[in-house]
């Protein structure tokens, strides 16, 4: 006896809802309250979908904070990692989210409000060195138009993956798979630990591991 | 009264260069005279206790100013310049002025001093008083016989008293949108300094909130409704009785009406996302990091980040290849002209008679005193036939410049030929005879 709804996989493979939240969560979205009957039919059929996900190699997760995700762990699947803006405006993303100010505009942020506190945290010149380690020369004017061009990369990829919603050309609503970011420092004293059980779990790579896929890729591609 | 037109009043106001620039000494001052005026039942003030009062307020606002008389001088010409105060007495240099404070003032005024918001109470009993007048209005236009009675009856209640009260009521809506705003912000001020500890507070604070919302929008909805089909009756009697006027003012108000229930829908939906959103922030994040130490560890792994870097790892599936139906190569041959025989050999036509004509026209034209190619061609084609006239012209053309010496300027003039043709003209010189 299971607690969801669907009595079999095959009802819940046959809802409406199946083919948008398959083809969304297989792109990478994260699926969380705010997506509402997306959402629940999620825990409506998680008992289900959790083997039906593990066949194709990768794991359903659900999250206390209230959203879902695919985590993809063979290669049957495909797999990709954030880029290194993406990186740093998420989590700069959630910490704005772990932050009462927000409470009040309900959740919602202006998006010159990242861009001050990432280069508060950061600064100009080591945002804008990090987001473009091949770049040597430094103009604080092309820099500050550069960096602002990758924030709204960072955060259109974002929001594609259910990490942020978009809402007109200034606002921000955050979503609380922002979270994930913050998955290194949660409950462990020890951050470096942290994030060595998130890379043994599959949810996250070292840099070092990931140049080293890229350069990979980049040999592999040179060589078709 | 129609509304008036938005555009017209705004371009108006833009005309009149109206504006308001107060100091906060004026708003002080306004507002010592609101509580002086309400304390001791004054319509107006003279002018020396409005000089005694600006020194008092002076005296709190800006402590040690100087020359505090001279600053009300100014200040009360200030006021009365943006129409804060009006001299009622009227009489100009005999006697020192006798001032009250203007409806722009009083209402200004209201807005720091009055607590308007809505609550159950006050909504009730404007509700209340709103259903009685309605009914009374009813009553009157089931009586009225004529467009007098409509008139003060129904007409003059309802832009009036109930006017007054639904505004009265909005007036209050709007106070209360201000009370949420300010809600908010002190959720995020007691998470700010007290963090775990405010946790009962706000759950406390948000709950009062809702639980006023939802009485409010309870009361809206059961007496809107209520209002509503009063005032339908009475439209449909203005209606029957042919009172466009009482018809068109019911129906502003029922849009009022209107209005004001969405409010409370609108207001209470999304204070309900705000309720689960503080909510869900109270539970996945202050209570699970009662320390607050969550963001000074996530601020110093995001400083560190290019040091020890990390990326989090997502699904992503190709997209679904969707393969072209095969086509089998066709081979296109290039695209040619059908081969035809283009070179028809000429034909032998006989020149028409009249045509044959234009060398005796052409000489005639010229020995009668024409001396340039539009005069001798206007007197040819006179008598050629019309669908021989561009022939013809052609024919002129090369029988005067073969005969006669002609002479062309650089910019040759285009003339007309009997409205039909227009030609470059040249003239000739008939004096040398026929070559």
């Amino acid at each position: 006896m299971t607690g969801s709804s669907f009595p079999t996989l095959l009802e819940a493979l046959g809802d409406d809802e199946f083919p948008g939240v398959d083809l969304a969560l297989r792109r990478g979205r994260h699926i969380g309250r705010e997506d509402g009957p997306a959402y629940e039919f999620l825990v409506e059929a998680l008992d289900h979908l959790e083997p039906f996900y593990r066949r194709f190699g990768c794991e359903l997760v659900q999250r206390s904070d209230g959203f879902f995700f695919l985590l993809p762990s063979g290669d049957a699947l495909g797999q990709r990692h954030l880029s290194a803006g993406e990186m740093l405006v998420g989590q700069t993303l959630a910490l704005l989210y772990l932050d009462p100010a927000t409470l009040a505009q309900g959740g919602r942020i202006a998006r010159r409000l990242l861009l001050e506190r990432l280069s508060g945290l950061i600064g100009a010149e080591s945002l804008f060195r990090t987001l473009n380690p091949r770049r040597r020369k430094f103009d604080e004017r092309v820099a500050a138009e550069t960096v602002r061009t990758q924030v709204s990369e960072a955060l259109r990829g974002l929001s594609a993956l259910g990490f942020v919603d978009l809402e007109g050309d200034d606002l921000l609503r955050l979503r609380p798979a922002l979270l994930r970011f913050a998955d290194p420092v949660r409950g462990l004293s020890d951050p470096v630990r942290g994030l060595e059980q998130l890379v043994a779990r599959g949810e996250a790579v070292l840099a070092e591991a990931q140049k080293d896929e890229d350069s990979a890729a980049e040999d592999e591609e040179a060589a078709r | 009264m129609p509304p008036a037109d938005p555009n017209r009043v705004i371009a108006a106001l833009a005309r009149d260069r109206v504006s308001i620039d107060l100091k906060t000494v004026d708003l002080c001052f306004l507002a010592a005279l609101t509580l002086r005026a309400d304390r001791q039942a004054l319509a107006s003030f003279e002018e020396e206790s409005l000089v005694d009062l600006f020194e008092q307020v002076c005296d709190v606002v800006e402590p040690g100013a100087e020359n505090p008389r001279k600053r009300a001088t100014h200040a009360i010409q200030r006021l009365r310049d943006q129409r804060m105060l009006a001299r009622v007495d009227g009489a100009g240099l005999v006697h020192a002025g006798e001032y009250t404070l203007t409806r722009l003032a009083a209402a200004v005024i209201e807005y720091f001093l009055a607590d308007e918001s809505l609550t159950r109470e006050s909504l009730s009993l404007l509700t209340g008083t709103l259903r009685s007048q309605l009914a009374e209005i009813l009553a009157a236009a089931k009586k009225a016989d004529s467009a007098d009675d409509f008139r003060s009856g129904v007409a003059g209640p309802l832009r009036v008293t109930v006017g007054d009260l639904v505004a009265g009521i909005e007036r209050r809506q709007r106070g209360l949108d201000a009370q949420q705003e300010e809600v908010r912000e002190e959720l995020a001020r007691m998470l700010q300094a007290d963090w775990f500890r405010a946790v009962d507070r706000c759950q406390q604070l948000l709950e009062t909130t809702a639980r006023t919302l939802g009485e409010l929008n309870e009361i809206l909805m059961r007496d809107t409704h209520h209002f509503v089909a009063l005032l339908l009756e009475v439209q449909a009697l203005a209606a029957d009785a042919g009172n466009d006027d009482v018809e068109a003012a019911t129906q502003r108000v029922i849009e009022h009406v209107d209005r004001i229930a969405a409010w409370g829908a609108a207001r209470q939906r999304v204070w309900s996302d705000y309720y689960q959103y503080v909510h869900r922030f109270i539970q996945d994040v202050v209570r699970l990091d009662p320390g607050r130490a969550l963001s000074q560890m996530l601020r110093d792994q995001i400083v560190g980040w290019k040091d020890r870097p990390f990326r989090l790892v997502l699904a992503r599936a190709p997209s679904i290849r969707l393969l072209r139906p095969l086509l089998v190569g066709v081979e296109r041959p290039p695209v040619t002209r059908p081969r035809s025989d283009r070179e028809s050999l000429p034909a032998e036509v006989a020149a028409g008679e009249t045509l044959g004509e234009v060398p005796d026209l052409v000489r005639a034209a010229v020995s009668e005193g024409a001396t340039d190619l539009a005069t001798v061609a206007s007197r040819v084609l006179a008598a050629i036939p019309p669908e021989l006239h561009y022939i013809a012209t052609g024919h002129t053309t090369e029988i005067l410049a073969r005969l006669w010496p002609t002479h062309g300027d650089l910019e040759r003039p285009w003339r007309t030929v009997l409205d039909r043709l227009e030609i470059e003209n040249w003239t000739v010189s008939p004096k040398g005879g026929p070559a």
